[in-house]
């Protein structure tokens, strides 16, 4: 009797101790996704129909399938090439190109629009050399996408460069040791022994990227208003489904929209807790 | 020496923009556009370019600037009143719908944080919360994120030992939390405030949705008022009549960056964990 009177306390402790966070959860999680699920009911057909929504998902894609691979690539590259002579120099770099990642929103818009404009530009003669004589000339037509692409290398490489520097470092040593023994080039052991005991890494930064970059919204908005007339206010999907509820009132084809956004970083995030098992708790 | 150079360009690409951002407030409009990129001015522009700031639209940017700090300290504050108490209550303890609670959790932090901003806005406006500030302050304060990092801190640095030594003494449950838990909380605290107070910081699309008054605005959106006027895309828009330009938008930028800047050379030490990886969205 005593014994479980104490449990009912134990129980109700647990709730107290846990339940602002669960209400939080639902309230800010949850119960969005379900409204915007009510209201979308009748508009879905609407949305697939719209025109702008081919023209917002040929955005996207083409974004993505620049951004991607340009930075995973570098990212990478970069990660291995610290990871294969650490020192004093490589530390340095390290956080160099960590810092960058401060830089974000509308900030970074800003930033990258001064750095894409020649006259005072430190890039300068690179710009020249492109052909790109003022900011408002590198953001016409495909000069847009471009440009999301050199922002969204500088803001998201430096995290993730830390995070896949972290993984090499703790990679066993005795692995790589046996393989520098058995006489295998730095190039092969970054090839067959680095590359494929960090994959679960690469396999979360590209998940996790592909998700955010679907979701593109400030860089192009920022980008729209300051350069008003150049860029479609209806750029990315992100930004159409804005629109709709902001320009149109439509609350119903808003919510469709997102909660299709919604779905896609859903899957993304489903397939990094289980496919990549990147965060292994004992609750998955 | 080629893996040197490879990464020496990579750093130039990475570290000019922001040397450009720190150099710009000390020059003055003509000379950036018409001298050197990368030199140092004098102070003198860079409070000159302050006081241009200052008088944008009587002091407009001071009050951006108090709401940033208010959102976010507000925000944070909650963030750890939350995610504390119930990052200690699953890591330590078995209750109906824990692993429902930490499947969520996780979900909540790989999904990226702009996925919900819509939804979120339908939610407000039917309660008739646009506009205010809590409309940005407590969908913020949901930062599945922090949760995680406490439960992480719970389940390794308290043994379970202790807590049954406590139970064994006659001591209730929230007592333990509250003398042993968070006591030893303080790493955790650290961590979640850092993170919370960058996501906070820089966090763009949910104020920009929720809030339309520019008195209510954060640095974040009244920067990009600011760039309507500088002039930095089409010249012939700016207003003649504002003193706001290339030094002064560089200021602006430099002044909304400075405080997560300082927090990453503070953190410089964490960055070796892996306990980054959660931060990187959105």
């Amino acid at each position: 009797m005593r014994k479980s009177r104490r449990d009912q306390a134990g129980r109700l402790a647990v709730w107290v101790l846990v339940g602002p966070y669960v209400v939080f959860l639902v309230a800010f999680g949850l119960a969005p996704a379900a409204f915007g699920l009510w209201t979308s009911l009748g508009s879905w057909g609407e949305v697939f129909g719209d025109y702008r929504l081919g023209a917002a998902v040929r955005n996207v894609a083409l974004y993505l399938v620049l951004w991607l691979p340009v930075l995973v690539l570098l990212v990478l590259s970069l990660a291995l090439t610290l990871h294969a002579r650490p020192g004093r120099f490589a530390g340095v770099m390290r956080f160099v190109y960590y810092l960058p990642g401060a830089v974000t929103g509308s900030a970074a818009a800003l930033l990258w629009l001064f750095m894409m404009s020649p006259d005072v530009s430190p890039f300068g003669p690179l710009l020249g050399a492109l052909g790109i004589g003022s900011a408002s000339q590198a953001l016409q037509g495909d000069g847009l996408i471009g440009v999301l692409v050199v922002m969204g290398v500088a803001i998201h490489a430096g995290g993730w460069i830390v995070v896949l520097y972290g993984a090499l470092t703790a990679l066993p040593r005795d692995v790589l040791e046996a393989a520098a023994v058995d006489g295998a080039t730095p190039w092969r052991i970054t090839r067959h022994v680095k590359l494929p005991l960090v994959r679960r890494y690469v396999a979360f930064v590209l998940i996790s990227s592909f998700a955010s970059g679907t979701q593109v919204f400030v860089e192009p908005t920022v980008l729209e208003t300051s350069a008003r007339g150049q860029i479609s206010p209806t750029w990315s999907v992100n930004q159409l489904a804005y629109f709709y509820a902001t320009q149109e009132g439509d609350f119903g084809r808003a919510a469709a929209l997102s909660l299709a956004m919604l779905a896609v970083g859903l899957v993304a995030a489903l397939l990094v807790i289980y496919k990549t098992r990147f965060y292994r708790t004992d609750a998955v | 020496m080629t893996r040197r150079a490879f990464l020496a360009l990579a750093g130039v690409f990475f570290v000019l923009p922001l040397v450009w951002m720190v150099l710009a407030p000390t020059r003055t409009a003509d000379s950036l556009i018409g001298g050197p990129p990368l030199a140092f001015g004098s102070i003198a522009n860079v409070a000159s370019a302050w006081g241009n700031l200052m008088a944008y639209n009587d002091g407009e940017l001071a009050g951006w600037i108090g709401n940033s700090v208010g959102y976010a300290a507000a925000s944070v504050a909650l963030t750890l009143l939350l995610s504390i108490p119930a990052g200690y209550a699953l890591a330590k303890h078995d209750f109906a719908g824990r692993r429902a609670v930490l499947t969520l959790t996780l979900i909540g932090m790989i999904l990226p944080q702009t996925a919900l901003v819509l939804p979120l806005y339908l939610e407000m406006t039917a309660a008739g919360l646009t506009g205010t500030p809590w409309s940005v302050i407590l969908p913020l304060a949901f930062y599945p994120f922090g949760v995680y990092l406490a439960y992480l801190h719970f389940a390794s640095a308290l043994p379970g030992a202790i807590l049954d030594a406590g139970r064994v003494d006659g001591a209730g449950e929230l007592r333990l939390f509250l003398t042993i838990g968070l006591p030893l909380a303080r790493p955790a605290i650290g961590l979640i405030a850092f993170f919370g107070f960058v996501n906070v910081w820089t966090n763009f699309f949910l104020p920009f949705v929720m809030l339309d008054d520019d008195r209510t605005f954060t640095l974040q959106l009244g920067l990009m008022s600011l760039l309507q006027s500088t002039g930095a895309v089409n010249a012939s828009s700016g207003f003649s009549s504002l003193n706001i330009h290339q030094p002064e938008a560089a200021l602006a930028g430099l002044v909304a960056c400075a405080p997560t800047l300082a927090a990453f050379l503070v953190a410089q030490r964490a960055l070796r964990t892996g306990m980054l990886a959660g931060a990187e969205k959105g």
